[in-house]
């Protein structure tokens, strides 16, 4: 009686190890559009808008969805306390939201050097900045996509498999 | 003999787990994993079937030599 309570126990935690995993996978490319779709309206706001920078990340902080919506707000508070540089306040959003994106390494150093150029230029030359992170996430996205075509459907049945493995070799 | 027909479903189940992970890691292209896999599964079904293999030496042995 206690062995299987104990196999369903360990199957349980493996199959939903592995579609966490898998759910890791799926929200990368989703992100990646998200935060395409922000540089869009960031782009939009500075060319035609003229809007300054704090009301432009506040306006976005309302559009955008979740965990990309509260580094907007960050973005927007830090700026709106007025102690910091636009790259401090940019740096520090980043980092703190960082835990609850699904990102790599890569992505974080495009932003990073995003938020290096944001608010040094004129208008045109930050929308040529705009058109090089886009480009780059751009390339991220599709890779993003190929892996989790690749490995999503992997993660899931390799999750329920160890679990049902484990179970053998313990029993 | 109930520890045989045990033994022997365990081997199976064994098997056909690593057979579907071989499966599955091969179709994503993760070859040598698969192979590893395999391998491991090998090694722990070859080392059951030692054990099994060495009971029945002791019990020809203690049959057939006399000590």
């Amino acid at each position: 009686m206690f062995k299987l309570i104990g196999a369903a126990i360990i199957i349980i935690a493996t199959t939903w190890a592995g579609f966490e995993a898998a759910k890791k996978l799926s929200m990368r490319p989703r992100q990646l559009r998200q935060l395409k779709v922000a540089m869009q309206s960031l782009e939009a706001e500075i060319m035609f808008g003229h809007t300054p920078l704090k009301e432009a990340a506040r306006k976005l902080s309302k559009q955008m969805a979740k965990p990309l919506s509260s580094f907007f707000d960050t973005f927007a508070n830090r700026l709106e306390s007025g102690e910091t540089t636009v790259k401090e306040a940019w740096d520090d959003s980043l980092k703190k939201i960082w835990q609850s994106l699904a990102l790599k390494q890569g992505e974080f150093e495009i932003l990073s050097q995003f938020g290096e150029t944001l608010g040094k230029s004129d208008k045109y030359h930050q929308q040529k900045q705009i058109m090089l992170t886009m480009a780059h996430l751009e390339r991220e996205e599709t890779d993003a996509l190929d892996r989790q075509g690749k490995y999503e459907k992997m993660m899931k049945s390799l999750g329920f498999l160890s679990g049902l493995l484990l179970i053998i070799l313990l029993m | 003999m109930g520890i045989d027909v045990d033994i022997i479903f365990k081997i199976a189940g064994v098997g056909l787990v690593v057979a579907f992970l071989h499966t599955i890691l091969d179709q994503v292209g993760k070859k040598e994993y698969a192979q590893w896999v395999t391998l491991f599964g090998f090694i722990y079904i070859l080392f059951m079937v030692a054990s099994v293999v060495e009971d029945l030496f002791q019990k020809i042995k203690s049959v057939f030599l006399f000590q």
